[in-house]
């Protein structure tokens, strides 16, 4: 069983209001969806609440999934940042998003063990990627996916022409998948 | 429809990224509301390439107490009047949006009648006690708010469901008992090969204790699972899934297993008792 047919098996399971699909779904994204979250409010306390809030949604929305549109993992993350780039936006002044794009995290502790090594393992292939990336075009993604800027934003920000800002986030995205051609949990 | 240009492909990975500004979004949009083969496979790309970009976050271990956290606000939630039943009915989805349309419009009436209760009380409460009246009702509007943007959420989620079954080309299969099953049971499967999708019924489809039964789908004479039928009560089951590469599925079975299912998903143990091929 590939991740995602598991996961799609662990989503019909919440449909019908198992609460141990949730647990289990858990266990396999907690993680990630909380390093999403600390990664976009940059403060503990908020990546918890933003954290509770996503699976919440998860929870009760879990019929809105839609599986033409990416894997289970992926519409995890994409709740997570939505609710993470909500947070931010409602504290206003007090914590940009965009001054936590940029910026670096120690992990505070490692994965759990059973999940750690695969986990790392994918880690060290995607940072590589990254690293690969112009230097230009992983800042664009970072300022789009983290900061929660529109292009114009960040065409504004970097002082470009909007159409820069564009074709950087097409090649960016590009190389990327280039780089790594398997979808993690597919 | 408008023409594909290769400045559509940029727009996709702004939709991909999710950072669009409105008018590029609303122009992409109408572009591929004309169906774009080309901006489709380059949107899946992208958005592969938007998940690796967030699994590159460095993974941080939550506090263990967020995982009760969440499971306890999630029983809570569940504690709730729940809008849907745990497994629908097979009655028609028709039926079941009918239901919803309708379980919605008796809150609607229960917020007009609170609002009009709310009036009559002005004549002889103290302003003090209607401000407090007032907070309740807005509370309570929240409440019935949330749970609206739910249900069109799942009707949206139904909208989906539907369109197997009006799809043109759906395939039909009706699942018959073998020597092994149970007469009784009525099971009919309907698959979408496009949509890659199949919704299956059952009736009179009652559990032996200590077993389980599990649906598999054959493809090239091999047996994949699909997991485990629930049936309700009454004996009804409708199951939604995803089925990829549906075309391929030459036929949909059932078959008796242990609590829990078959230890391997290619691999039934127990006696078939319902099997159909699915027509063209």
């Amino acid at each position: 069983m590939t991740p995602q047919e598991r996961d799609l098996g662990l989503l019909l399971r919440l449909q019908a209001r198992d609460e141990s699909a949730l647990a289990s779904l858990y266990d396999a994204y907690g993680g990630l969806v909380y390093g999403v979250a600390l990664r976009i409010t940059s403060a503990g306390a908020d990546a918890e609440d933003v954290a509770q809030e996503a699976w919440l949604q998860v929870w009760r929305q879990a019929a809105s999934y839609d599986a033409r549109r990416g894997t289970v993992a992926a519409w995890l993350l994409t709740v997570a940042r939505s609710r993470a780039l909500d947070r931010v936006r409602s504290l206003g002044s007090r914590r940009r998003a965009e001054d936590a794009a940029g910026q670096e995290f120690d992990p505070v502790t490692t994965a759990s063990p059973q999940t750690a090594t695969v986990q790392s393992q994918l880690r060290t292939q995607l940072e590589a990627a990254l690293a690969e990336l112009q230097p230009e075009q992983r800042q664009v993604l970072e300022l789009a996916y983290y900061g929660g800027l529109s292009q114009s934003q960040i065409a504004a920000r970097l002082e470009r022409p909007l159409g820069t800002v564009k074709s950087w986030s097409r090649q960016g995205l590009q190389r990327l998948r280039e780089l790594v051609p398997r979808e993690p949990w597919a | 429809v408008t023409v594909h240009h290769d400045e559509h492909l940029d727009l996709c990975a702004g939709l991909a990224l999710g950072n669009l500004d409105v008018g590029d979004r609303e122009r992409l949009e109408a572009h591929l509301a004309g169906g774009c083969p080309k901006c489709e496979a380059a949107l899946a790309e992208y958005t592969a390439a938007v998940t690796c970009l967030a699994a590159a976050a460095p993974a941080v271990e939550p506090p263990p107490a967020l995982r009760e956290r969440v499971l306890q606000a999630a029983r809570e939630s569940a504690a709730t009047p729940a809008p849907r039943p745990a497994m629908p009915r097979p009655t028609s989805i028709d039926a079941r949006r009918e239901s919803r349309r309708g379980s919605t419009g008796w809150l609607w009436g229960r917020v007009a009648a609170a609002a009009c209760l709310a009036l009559a009380l002005w004549s002889w409460r103290d302003a003090a006690r209607l401000r407090s009246e007032l907070r309740a009702q807005q509370t309570r509007i929240a409440t019935l708010e949330s749970q609206r943007a739910d249900l069109e959420e799942r009707l949206a989620a139904e909208k989906r469901w539907v369109s197997v079954v009006s799809a043109a080309d759906a395939r039909v299969a009706a699942l018959a008992a073998t020597p092994d099953g149970d007469p009784a049971v009525r099971a009919r499967a309907i698959v979408d090969p496009h949509a890659n999708r199949v919704v299956i019924a059952f009736s009179n489809l009652h559990v032996p204790t200590g077993r389980d039964y599990q649906l598999w789908a054959i493809r090239a004479g091999k047996p994949r699972s699909l997991g485990l039928v629930h049936a309700d009560p009454a004996g009804d089951a409708v199951l939604q899934l995803e089925l990829p590469d549906a075309a391929s599925v030459q036929a949909i079975a059932v078959s008796l297993e242990p609590t829990g299912g078959a230890p391997t998903p290619d691999a039934p143990t127990g006696p078939v008792v319902m099997v159909g091929a699915i027509g063209g």
